[in-house]
C-alpha cells in the first residue's frame, strides 16, 4: 500500500533564518518552496496570481522543483491539483474573485475526497461589475462545504500559515483543503520585511505528505468516490463533518509546535485580541483592515475611549464557544464586514451573521452592531473606524441601533 | 542562434512509459480483466466494452479517472465497483485535468524520489458530452503538454447517456433524444451535425503524437490503439464510437453488428495519427482503397428507433453527408475543408 | 372509511418504461375519475434505467388529499396492493442495484394482494419460480407475450389497456371497469384500446397462492455499515483479480476466472440465457472477447464458460459466434439455478447434450425492442392472437 512512497530523506543542517522584502504572495510562494511542494498549478487573475509569477521564477532558476502547469481555465486548474494530490503529491493553488468562483465545481468536490490541497486567495470583489479590489466573498463562498479558512493580515503571518496550513491540512485526523486569505492589494501587492525560517527548521515541522491507504497507485487497489445514494450519502458527510469536528484541535498543536521550532508564538491561533483587557467595546473583522482599525484604536484610547478589537484568523472551523466567551466581556461589539450577504438575516454580512449565531446560546451576550465596510477594495479610514465605534458605544449604551449598517458609502 | 538538438531535449522532460507491443490477434490476448462484471450497465453496452477492452491492453500497472457519466454511475453505483485497477472519480469536464494532474504526480514523485520509479499507465475517460463539450478545453490544453505521459479516452455513444439521453454536440443529425424529440411542429428538433472531434484534436495539436479513432467490434485495432497511445509517450487521444441499445434504441443483440456498419457505412472512420502520419485502419482503409463499398447508410439507420421518425428525404440527406465526407473532404473522413464551397440542402421541416 | 392504495409495476429498464408509465398513469388518472387524488412515479433510485435492469413504478391513490400525504415524499411503498410484473422472467427476483441483493417479486405484496404478470405460462409454471411469502397472495395470469420496446418508439399492443382492466377487476374498490374505459377513451381516443380492457376484465382470473408456497430460498440482506465503520475519503476495496480454474474432472488447473462484483450480480436482468455446445465450439475466443459484461470464464481447456451470475442476457454472443448453434439464446424461466455449463458438460456430457437440446427447444421469439423499421406493427397480429 504506503510502498508506494519512499523513505523521507536525512535532515539538513540548519542555515538559520534570513530577511526579504517580498509581498504576501511572495511570502506564500516562498513557503511553497519550503515545503517542498510537487505539483503546482496557475491561471492569470489578478490580485493572486502574483504568487504564481514568484513561483515560476523560483522554478525557472532551480529553487523550486515541482511540476508547474499553467492550466486554460480556474476549473481545470483546481482539477489537476485535486487529482495530484489523490496520487500522493503535495500541492498548491490559488485564485482570486470571479476566477475562484469559475473553479467552484472543483472547490465543491475537493473536502468531500479528503484532498488536503493548501490554496491562496488573493480577495478580490467579485464580478459585476469587474473590479480588482478586496472584498472576502470569494473565499467565503466555500465555507459549508469543509475548506478550512484562514485571514492573515501580514506577510509574515502569510508565511508562517501557508506552512501551519500544510501541517494542518494533511493530518490524517482532518484530511481537508485549506484556503489562505490575503486581501487583494494590501497583502498581496505590498512587500515588507519577513523572516524568512531555514530548510532545517521547516523539515523538523513538516512532515513528509502521506495518503495511507487513500493513495490512488496499483499498490494500492480502490475505488474513490463512486457514485452513492441516500443509503450511503449522510455517512460519508457524517465523516467529513468529523474531519473538521477534529480540525480545532490539530490546529492549537500546530501552532504550539510552530512556536517551539520557529520562535514565533501567535498566542491563540483563531482570533487575534488587540487591547481587549480593559476595552468597554471592540470591534471584530478579517484582514488588514487590522492596521487602520488599530491606529484609530490608539488614537480613540487617547481620548479616553477603551475600544479593542478581536481579529478573526481561522473562520472555518468557527471558534464559536471560545470567541462567544471573549465577546462577552464587552458591553457591545461591532462587527466589520468585508463582504455582503444579500438577503441574510438583518441584511448583516458573512462574519456578522456567524458570530450572532454564536453569541446566541450565550445567556449575557451583548448587543451587536453589523457593518459593511471597505468593499471592492475602498479602504477602511480612520474616520470609519471612528464612526463604527461610535455607533457601538451608542449600542453599549442602549441605544437603539439599526441592526447592519453601510459605513464610507456615499448617500 | 538556433535552438540546438539538446536543448530541447533538455526542455522536454519526459517520463518513460511502459512497453506495451501490439497485440497480434485474438488468440493472443491476455486472459485477465481488469474491469470485470456487476456493473449495472444496459444489456448490449458497447462503452462498457471499451472500459474491459481498454484495461485489458493497458494491464494492471494502470490509473483509471473517470468523469461523470454512464461509465462512471452504471459502473461505479450506490458504493460498489466493477474495477480491479485504481480508479477515481472526476467531474464531467475534468478527464483532461485530471489526466494531467495525475501524470505530473506520479512524475513529481518519482523524480524527487518519493515513490518508486516505474512507468505508470494514467487513462482518463470522458463521454460525448464531457469530451467533445463541457470538458473540451481541458483536454486541449492537456495535449499541448508534451511533458506528460497520459491517455485521455472518449467513448461516444453520442449522447448524454447517464441523464437518460439528452443531444450533445456528439449526437448525429436528427437523432430523437429527451431534448429533441420529433413533434407535429418540429420533426427534425436537432439540426447540428456532429463535431469532428478526433480530427480536430489531431489537427488542433500537431505535437500531440498520437490520436485515434476505435470501435470495440474491431477489437483488435482498438487494443492496440490503446496501447501505442500509452507507449509512445506524451498526451494522446481515442475516440470511441459505442452503440448504445439504450439511445439509439435497439435491441441489444446487434450491438457488435451496428459497431460494424457504424465503420462499413462509411460513417465511422477507423484511422490513426502516429506523430503526424495518418493511417487509415481496417475497413475504412479497405473503402479508401476501394476493396469496399460503402454500404447505404439506410442500413445503419433503419435499425435504430432514434431514426424512426426519418423520412426517405432524411436519410438521403444524411447519405449526402457521408458521401461529402468521402468524397469532397480534403482528407477523407478527417479534416472537412472542401476546395469549393457548395451549399448545403437539408430537407424540408414538417 | 380513508384508505390509501398502492400499485407497483415491476418492469423491466428501458424496454418498458413507457408501458410502466402508461400503466401508472393511467391508474391515477382512472381512479381520480371517481373523486380520489393520486400520485404516479417511477422509483428513483431506478433512475438512470438501464435496458433490461428491473424497475418499478408506483401509484399511490387515497379516499382523500389528507390520505394522500401518507404515500408522499417517499421512494417506494412499504406494501402494495396490486403488485404488476410485465415480464414473467422477472418471477425469479429482482435485483435493480448493488448492495440491495435479489428480492422477491412479491416482497411489497401484502397479505392478500394480488400479482398481475403478463406470461404465456400457465400459475402453476410461475408460483414456484417466485420466492415464498409467510402470507396467501393471489395470482392472475394475463396471457400475453411479455411487451418490449425501447425508449423512443413504442410497442402499442394493449398490454397496458389490458393490464387496467385486469386491476379494476382485482381492486374494485381502486376504481371500475368504467372509469378506465373513460380515462382510455380521453387519453388514448381508442375505442380498439377500450374493448381490450373490457376482454382482459372479463377473461383474467386469478389464483390464491397460499403462505409458503414458492421458491425457498431466503432473499438477501445485510446490516448498512455505521459512518465509523467505512473507510473514509470515499474509499472502497477493488474489485481482487481472480485466478485460474478448476476441471471438476481432471482438477487441472488453467484458463481465467475473473474477479467478480460481490455485492451487483446482474443476473435479474435476463429474460434470456445463452447455452454452449461445446462440441461445437472452435475456441475462436469471440464470445468471450465481445461479452460487455466479462461473462466467459476461461477454462483450462480453453474453452468459454457463461457464468450465469453475471450474465444479463444481451445476446451479443450468440451474435458474434461463427460457429452455427454454438451459442444460443433460450427462455430464462425453464432454469431454476446458475449452475455452471462447462462444468455439467465436463462432469456428464451426454446427459448435458441432452439437456441442451431440451433448452433449445424453449426459445421465445426474441422480444427485446427495436430491429427495424415497421417491426412492431409486423409483430401485433400475432400479439393480438396470442392474447385471444
Amino acid at each position: 500500500m504506503a510502498e508506494a512512497l519512499s523513505h523521507p530523506p536525512a535532515p539538513t543542517a540548519d542555515t538559520g533564518d534570513q530577511t526579504s522584502l517580498i509581498t504576501g504572495s511572495e511570502a506564500i510562494a516562498v513557503a511553497c518552496k519550503l515545503a517542498d511542494v510537487d505539483v503546482i498549478t496557475g491561471y492569470p487573475i489578478r490580485p493572486y496570481d502574483t504568487v504564481m509569477q514568484y513561483i515560476a521564477k523560483l522554478v525557472s532558476n532551480g529553487e523550486m522543483d515541482c511540476e508547474y502547469i499553467i492550466a486554460e481555465g480556474e476549473h481545470s486548474q483546481f482539477e489537476i491539483v485535486k487529482h495530484a494530490s489523490a496520487c500522493g503529491a503535495r500541492v498548491f493553488c490559488g485564485s482570486s474573485g470571479v476566477g475562484w468562483m469559475y473553479a467552484m465545481e472543483a472547490l465543491t468536490v475537493t473536502p468531500a475526497l479528503r484532498i488536503p490541497m493548501i490554496a491562496m486567495v488573493g480577495n478580490r470583489a467579485l464580478d459585476d461589475p469587474g473590479a480588482f479590489g478586496v472584498e472576502h466573498n470569494d473565499a467565503l463562498a466555500v465555507r459549508d462545504l469543509g475548506w478550512q479558512l484562514v485571514w492573515v493580515d501580514s506577510a509574515q503571518e502569510a508565511l508562517d500559515t501557508a506552512l501551519i496550513a500544510y501541517k494542518v491540512a494533511e493530518d490524517r485526523r482532518v484530511f481537508l483543503p485549506c484556503a489562505i486569505s490575503c486581501d487583494g492589494a494590501f497583502l498581496t501587492h505590498s512587500q515588507a520585511i519577513v523572516k524568512i525560517p531555514s530548510q532545517a527548521k521547516v523539515d523538523r515541522f513538516l512532515p513528509r505528505y502521506d495518503r495511507g491507504d487513500l493513495l490512488l497507485h496499483p499498490d494500492n487497489p480502490i475505488t474513490v468516490a463512486p457514485q452513492a445514494n441516500e443509503d450511503w450519502l449522510m455517512e460519508i458527510r457524517r465523516q467529513t463533518a468529523a474531519g473538521m469536528e477534529r480540525s480545532p484541535g490539530v490546529i492549537r498543536e500546530a501552532y504550539a509546535q510552530f512556536g517551539k521550532v520557529f520562535g514565533r508564538d501567535y498566542g491563540n491561533p483563531f482570533y487575534q485580541e488587540y487591547m481587549t483587557d480593559d476595552a468597554d467595546v471592540v470591534l471584530v473583522g478579517m484582514g488588514t483592515l487590522s492596521n487602520p482599525v488599530r491606529v484609530a484604536i490608539r488614537e480613540m484610547r487617547k481620548e479616553g475611549k477603551k475600544v479593542g478589537f478581536v481579529r478573526v484568523r481561522w473562520f472555518r472551523p468557527f471558534a464559536a464557544e471560545e470567541l462567544a466567551k471573549t465577546l462577552s466581556r464587552f458591553k457591545a461589539v461591532g462587527i466589520i464586514d468585508r463582504d455582503f450577504s444579500l438577503g441574510a438575516p438583518y441584511s448583516s454580512g458573512v462574519l456578522a451573521t456567524e458570530v450572532r449565531a454564536a453569541l446566541y446560546p450565550v445567556a449575557n451576550r451583548p448587543p451587536l452592531v453589523a457593518f459593511i465596510c471597505g468593499l471592492g477594495g475602498r479602504e477602511v479610514t480612520l474616520p470609519d473606524v471612528r464612526n463604527m465605534s461610535e455607533k457601538v458605544y451608542a449600542a453599549a449604551a442602549g441605544k437603539p441601533q439599526p441592526s447592519t449598517q453601510w459605513i464610507g458609502v456615499r448617500e | 542562434m538556433a535552438i540546438n538538438e539538446r536543448e530541447l531535449a533538455e526542455l522536454v522532460n519526459l517520463h518513460s512509459t511502459q512497453k506495451l507491443d501490439p497485440f497480434k490477434g485474438v488468440k493472443k490476448l491476455p486472459v485477465q480483466e481488469y474491469f470485470t462484471s456487476g456493473h449495472r450497465t444496459c444489456q448490449g453496452c458497447e462503452s462498457a466494452l471499451v472500459m474491459k477492452m481498454m484495461v485489458k491492453a493497458a494491464g494492471p500497472r494502470t490509473i483509471v479517472l473517470g468523469s461523470t457519466g454512464c461509465m462512471y454511475v452504471a459502473n461505479t453505483t450506490y458504493y460498489s465497483t466493477a474495477w480491479v485497477v485504481p480508479w477515481m472519480h472526476t467531474q464531467l469536464g475534468s478527464s483532461g485535468s485530471a489526466a494531467l494532474g495525475a501524470a505530473a504526480a506520479l512524475k513529481a514523485l518519482m523524480r524527487k524520489g518519493k515513490m518508486k520509479d516505474e512507468p505508470i499507465n494514467v487513462i482518463a475517460f470522458c463521454g460525448d458530452g464531457g469530451g467533445a463539450d463541457m470538458g473540451i478545453s481541458a483536454i486541449s490544453a492537456t495535449l499541448t503538454h508534451p511533458d506528460y505521459n497520459c491517455l485521455i479516452l472518449m467513448y461516444d455513444n453520442e449522447s448524454y447517456a447517464n441523464t437518460d439521453i439528452q443531444l450533445s454536440g456528439s449526437t448525429p443529425w436528427g437523432a430523437h433524444t429527451t431534448f429533441s424529440p420529433p413533434g407535429t411542429k418540429k420533426r427534425i428538433m436537432h439540426h447540428r451535425w456532429k463535431k469532428n472531434m478526433a480530427g480536430m484534436m489531431a489537427a488542433g495539436h500537431p505535437e500531440c503524437r498520437y490520436v485515434a479513432t476505435v470501435d470495440m467490434s474491431f477489437p483488435v485495432l482498438a487494443m492496440n490503439a490503446v496501447r501505442k497511445a500509452l507507449t509512445i509517450g506524451g498526451p494522446t487521444f481515442i475516440h470511441s464510437l459505442d452503440p448504445c441499445p439504450k439511445g439509439w434504441d435497439y435491441d441489444p443483440i446487434q450491438s457488435h453488428e451496428l459497431g460494424e456498419l457504424a465503420v462499413t457505412s462509411g460513417v465511422w472512420p477507423l484511422y490513426e495519427v502516429e506523430n503526424g502520419v495518418l493511417r487509415l485502419l481496417g475497413k475504412t482503409r479497405d473503402i479508401a482503397e476501394g476493396r469496399l463499398k460503402r454500404s447505404p447508410v439506410r442500413d445503419y439507420l433503419n435499425r435504430q428507433g432514434r431514426f424512426a421518425h426519418f423520412t426517405d428525404d432524411d436519410i438521403e440527406y444524411f447519405q449526402s453527408k457521408v458521401d461529402e465526407m468521402w468524397n469532397k473532404w480534403l482528407v477523407p473522413g478527417v479534416i472537412p475543408f472542401r476546395k469549393q464551397v457548395e451549399e448545403d440542402k437539408p430537407p424540408a421541416q414538417g | 372509511m380513508s384508505r390509501l392504495f398502492a400499485v407497483e409495476i415491476v418492469y423491466r429498464g428501458i424496454f418498458q418504461k413507457k408501458l410502466a408509465a402508461n400503466i401508472s398513469r393511467a391508474i391515477v388518472l382512472a381512479a381520480h375519475r371517481e373523486g380520489k387524488p393520486g400520485i404516479s412515479f417511477g422509483r428513483y433510485g431506478d433512475s438512470p434505467e438501464r435496458n433490461g435492469i428491473p424497475a418499478k413504478y408506483f401509484a399511490i391513490v387515497a379516499t382523500d388529499e389528507t390520505t394522500l400525504e401518507e404515500g408522499m415524499a417517499r421512494y417506494e411503498p412499504k406494501e402494495v396492493d396490486v403488485t404488476i410484473c410485465v415480464d414473467d422472467t422477472l418471477f425469479k427476483g429482482v435485483e435493480s442495484w448493488a448492495w440491495y441483493g435479489l428480492q422477491p417479486i412479491n416482497k411489497l405484496t401484502k397479505a392478500g394482494g394480488t400479482l398481475i404478470v403478463t406470461s404465456l405460462k400457465e400459475p402453476e409454471e410461475l408460483i414456484p419460480l417466485a420466492h415464498r411469502k409467510q402470507t396467501p397472495y393471489k395470482l392472475a395470469v394475463l396471457k400475453g407475450t411479455p411487451s418490449f420496446s425501447g425508449l423512443w418508439v413504442y410497442k402499442d399492443d394493449h398490454t397496458d389497456v389490458r393490464i387496467l382492466g385486469v386491476i379494476a377487476k382485482v381492486l374494485p374498490e381502486l376504481f371500475t371497469l368504467r372509469s378506465v374505459q373513460e380515462t382510455i377513451r380521453k387519453e388514448w381516443k381508442n375505442e380498439l384500446k377500450a374493448t381490450s380492457a373490457q376482454r382482459a376484465f372479463e377473461r383474467i382470473g386469478a389464483v390464491t397462492v397460499p403462505a409458503g408456497q414458492g421458491n425457498p430460498e431466503v432473499p438477501y440482506s445485510f446490516e448498512m455499515p455505521k459512518w465509523t465503520e467505512m473507510r473514509e475519503g470515499i474509499a472502497i476495496p477493488a474489485i481482487p483479480l481472480g485466478g485460474k480454474m478448476k476441471d471438476p474432472v481432471t482438477g487441472e488447473e488453467g484458463g481465467w476466472k475473473p474477479g467478480r462484483n460481490a455485492v451487483f450480480k446482474k443476473w435479474a436482468t435476463r429474460t434470456m440465457r445463452p447455452v454452449v455446445d461445446f462440441e461445437k465450439c472452435i475456441k475462436c475466443t469471440l464470445c468471450w472477447l465481445q461479452c460487455p459484461d466479462t461473462v466467459f470464464d476461461v477454462t483450462p481447456d480453453g474453452f468459454y464458460d457463461a457464468n450465469l451470475e453475471a450474465c444479463c442476457g444481451c445476446g451479443v454472443c450468440e451474435a458474434v459466434c461463427p460457429e452455427a448453434g454454438c451459442i444460443t439464446m433460450v427462455n430464462e424461466t425453464q432454469f431454476k439455478d446458475n449452475a455452471s455449463q462447462w462444468e455439467a458438460w465436463r462432469k456428464d456430457a451426454p446427459s448435458y447434450q441432452k439437456h441442451l437440446a431440451d433448452w433449445i427447444k424453449d426459445r421465445p421469439e426474441r422480444s427485446h425492442g427495436f430491429r427495424f423499421r415497421g417491426q412492431y406493427e409486423q409483430e401485433l397480429p400475432n400479439e393480438f392472437a396470442r392474447q385471444g
